[in-house]
């Protein structure tokens, strides 16, 4: 994927979040089990269908949480390539960014 | 010329293998090279029968002296204490492996569930297995905790799933050739020699494993497999990346987590599902942290190695 087209697509979710696109931030995955359940969920989605990729996995245009959580620090996210390297997700963020499938 | 016996509780017969492809020095050296003679052996023994019981009533009574009793497998004590689960030649194994314990010089338990149970000994562990000095993590095991052998030694641990067969005939040379005394062990009692560094030690990963880039599936050549694959590299004693398997590569080389089989916890959470190959976490956050890092410490490292890695560590650098 090109890095102009991984652009395209941030820039798509950056204005779905700042358009008020509301996501499911809650319940956060405390168990393994737990978030095996969301990564299912997610692998039913059709390939295209972003926008639910995006509302089950809990993505905001912000740090989170009491210890203002961000992409940055998760270990999915590939600094260079701005990108979540979630399978389930693999979709192009913000460092600033956080969805519930956060794991350092 | 120093007489060994190897004897077989409950068991796979991974070790035996293991031994069998050892290499440096191999299982023929120890008898051409190092003057070492193989009294019996579940896949080299020859006797058979009475004959066999014979040897062993020998080598109890003191009539052929033993010098080195090798123990692979669990001691069986089911049903009831009784052993009867594992019964070798006329007797539950058990008792062959008190007597013969008492009567060797040195004791050397040979992978994790002659060590510490293993997966037999597993919850609810229902042949009631123990390793010979260790259950799991609790020092006694079926031999006490004060057991020593002739030599002055506890049981020599050399663990694994299996144990690396160049470890198993190392400090079987090591013994026989009197230099048993070099030997320093850990407080589990593993030869510090091959159990003081970590899985980690000489991993290909370690680049990926400092600037935080995980792999996400098996076989992947980038990333570090700690962060998500369940990797226990980090927090295992073994030289698994120094003395490599079959001289080439490693578990963790291959883009196969660690399972941490040298530790006696092994096998981790029970096997329960979704522990297997999955990181466990807290809130996100590893519950078990690479050994001697505490969470804060980890929350901060994780903020300066993502802002400081370079590009290369995010794409496959082990190009054919």
């Amino acid at each position: 994927m090109s890095q102009s087209h991984d652009d395209i697509i941030r820039r798509r979710i950056g204005d779905l979040l700042a358009g008020g696109l509301e996501t499911q931030t809650e319940p956060f995955p405390e168990t393994e089990k737990e978030f095996a359940s969301i990564l299912d969920q997610l692998r039913e989605l059709p390939p295209d269908d972003l926008e639910g990729k995006l509302v089950i996995s809990g993505l905001v245009d912000h740090p989170y949480g009491e210890e203002q959580q961000r992409c940055l620090e998760c270990m999915y996210y590939l600094v260079h390539r701005k990108w979540c390297d979630l399978p389930e997700l693999a979709v192009p963020v913000e460092a600033e960014w956080w969805c519930r499938l956060w794991r350092i | 010329m120093a007489n060994i016996l190897w004897l077989q509780g409950g068991a796979c017969s991974g070790n035996t293998m293991s031994f069998l492809n050892a290499e440096e020095p191999s299982a023929c050296d120890l008898v051409t090279d190092f003057g070492m003679n193989i009294l019996w052996h579940p896949s080299l023994g020859m006797e058979l029968g009475d004959n066999l019981q014979q040897m062993l009533r020998d080598c109890v009574s003191g009539k052929i002296k033993l010098d080195i009793f090798v123990f692979e497998g669990t001691v069986v004590n089911a049903p009831n204490g009784t052993g009867e689960w594992n019964r070798f030649a006329g007797r539950p194994m058990k008792e062959w492996v008190r007597e013969l314990s008492d009567a060797a010089d040195f004791v050397v338990a040979i992978g994790d569930c002659a060590t510490w149970g293993g997966i037999p000994a597993t919850a609810p562990n229902p042949s009631d297995s123990q390793g010979l000095q260790f259950l799991k993590r609790d020092h006694g095991g079926f031999l006490g905790k004060d057991f020593k052998a002739k030599s002055g030694l506890p049981v020599i641990n050399i663990p694994g799933c299996p144990a690396h067969p160049d470890w198993v005939t190392q400090i079987l040379v090591a013994v026989a050739t009197g230099r048993a005394g070099d030997l320093t062990l850990d407080d589990f009692q593993r030869p510090k020699t091959f159990f003081q560094s970590f899985t980690q030690t000489g991993c290909t990963r370690n680049m990926h494993f400092a600037y935080k880039v995980s792999a996400t599936e098996f076989g992947q050549r980038k990333g570090c497999l700690f962060y998500d694959l369940g990797c226990r590299g980090p927090m295992t004693h073994s030289p698994c990346n120094r003395i490599l398997w079959n001289r080439v590569s490693s578990k963790t080389r291959a883009g196969m987590p660690c399972l941490g089989c040298t530790e006696p916890e092994f096998p981790f959470f029970d096997l329960a599902p979704g522990t297997v190959f999955k990181t466990q976490t807290v809130m996100g956050v590893p519950k078990d942290m690479p050994e001697g890092v505490d969470k804060k410490g980890y929350i901060k490292l994780t903020g300066a190695a993502k802002a400081a890695a370079p590009a290369w560590v995010e794409q496959d650098i082990f190009v054919v």
